[in-house]
């Protein structure tokens, strides 16, 4: 598990991304859930902590895709492929992330990079 | 005869040149409407967060726009990275942020550059340094005023000082509580002529007994030929069959509470210089915008501003607009017939103003000292 951030240092209705790799990003709704996906849109490299949070769903801010925080589903193109969901544990105010195991659906060219930067 | 070789009744104008030249009127460009306030929008043409203008000021295109926290923000309408034109649209409303239509740069209300493709892989881009280029802005009077002088001089000398020059003292145009009425009607002309000679017509009275029929029943003393503007805190009186500022002297809508007794019955005008003139009467405000589109084109904007409950109950307001519509018809006409005459090689030197014309004469030396020609007269 991969701990992220103090539960108290994310207001609800913002998001902190981590920078791993793939970046991953933990949203706090405003309904008080906490949720964890690729912070990628699997559209073109943008980030999904910068874009706008509203119930469950988060909007892409480049072209307004929008991703179920629950499934990773996505509402409508241009994003035609779904963002992967994370276990998220919170333990004595302390948020983990727990890494899904399944292959990231991301864009040609972050995809691209991160296997030059694998090997 | 003076030095000038005019009688003494006479001041001569600016040369012909000055109303036809481009380069002039990119000088004018650079060193009035792109230095000094300039107002560009009604407070409510832009009442919602998102909601937003572009206006061209000087040879710019600038965004105007209301931020979360319900403050006016004025931008360059020019993406930071590769300069395209950020909104092509005159007016509208965004839910959240501004996007460039050409890489999806994306900026949020305050100018931050918020969101952009591999943004995250550059964490060197500083997203205020990245975000729009804010322009200095202002609300007062209900108006948004920006300025895009790195330094802007002061609002309240500038601005606010020419309405206290012309009325006397700041209260004054206070009691119009021109902020809190609401727009009744808007029109836009669209006028071929030189900016200059309509902000000159707005400020000389010596053409209403010519071209004015309908103000001078309603203002007789304008006959004489002296404008309002004439004199400091002088309003013109109504005449006395007449019951309110309408075509045919009918009268007029509720009175502003705030006006004063000896504000009542009388019109006032001011120039705000470079580009606005309001007129005062005591059921409603006139505010021009004059927007100088080329050297011999000018856009002007006029609200007829009236109490709130006035416009929301559907008054007639049609007697009370056709007045200074007519007005306003009736000097731009005249203002585009003078426009062809300053290229003419008799209007080389130009011509002449009377005694009753002679503060356009301070107009000029104005206009010549922010463009740096100053010449001895």
């Amino acid at each position: 598990m991969i701990p992220a951030c103090r539960l108290a240092d994310l207001p609800r209705g913002e998001a902190f991304r981590l920078d791993s790799d793939p970046p991953v990003s933990v949203f706090h709704t405003d309904a008080g859930e906490v949720f964890a996906i690729d912070d990628t849109c699997t559209h073109q490299d943008a980030s999904l902590a910068d874009g706008w949070l509203e119930d469950c769903w988060v909007e892409c801010p480049l072209h307004a895709s929008k991703f179920d925080l629950r499934t990773g589903a996505v509402d409508a193109p241009p994003a035609k492929r779904p963002v992967r969901t994370h276990e998220v544990v919170i333990e004595d105010g302390m948020i983990y992330v727990q890494l899904s195991t399944a292959a990231p659906n991301l864009p040609a060219c972050v995809a691209a990079r991160l296997a030059g930067a694998g090997g | 005869m003076t030095s000038t070789g005019l009688p003494d009744s006479l001041i001569a104008t600016l040369p012909g040149s000055s109303y036809t030249d481009p380069a002039v009127f990119a000088l004018e460009q650079e060193r009035i409407f792109e230095t000094m306030w300039f107002c560009v929008a009604r407070a409510s043409d832009i009442a919602k967060p998102g909601a937003f203008r572009t206006v061209d000021v000087g040879r710019e295109s600038i965004l105007v726009t209301r931020a979360r926290d319900g403050s006016v923000r004025a931008y360059f309408n020019v993406c930071r990275h590769r300069g395209a034109k950020l909104c092509t649209q005159e007016s509208g409303e965004v839910a959240r942020a501004f996007q460039c239509p050409y890489h999806a740069w994306t900026y949020d209300l305050t100018g931050k550059l918020i969101a952009a493709p591999n943004l995250t892989r550059m964490p060197d881009v500083g997203r205020t340094e990245f975000g729009l280029a804010s322009v200095a802005s202002r609300e007062w009077l209900g108006y948004v005023w920006v300025c895009l002088a790195e330094h802007p001089p002061s609002f309240e000398e500038d601005v606010v000082g020419d309405v206290v020059a012309r009325l006397g003292d700041a209260e004054a145009v206070e009691h119009y509580d021109i902020g809190g009425l609401s727009v009744g009607k808007r029109i836009v002309y669209d006028v071929r002529a030189n900016w200059k000679l309509i902000i000159e017509n707005f400020m000389e009275c010596y053409h209403c007994a010519t071209i004015h029929p309908e103000l001078t029943e309603v203002l007789p003393e304008f006959t004489d030929g002296l404008a309002a503007q004439y004199y400091v805190g002088h309003g013109a009186e109504f005449g006395a069959e007449i019951e309110g500022f309408t075509v045919d002297g009918s009268a007029g809508m509720d009175r502003i509470p705030g006006v004063a007794e000896d504000q009542d019955r009388r019109y006032y005008a001011i120039t705000v210089k470079p580009q606005v003139f309001i007129n005062l009467v005591p059921d409603h405000v006139i505010f021009h915008r004059v927007r100088p589109a080329a050297v011999d084109r000018t856009v002007v904007e006029c609200d007829w501003l009236y109490l709130p409950h006035v416009v929301d109950g559907g008054r007639d307001l049609s007697r009370s607009v056709e007045l200074f519509d007519r007005v306003n018809r009736q000097d731009f006409e005249a203002c585009e017939r003078t426009q062809p005459g300053m290229s003419s090689r008799m209007y080389a030197k130009g011509g002449v103003l009377v005694p009753s014309e002679h503060h356009i004469g301070a107009f000029h030396d104005w206009v010549r000292e922010r463009l740096g020609t100053r010449q001895p007269r």
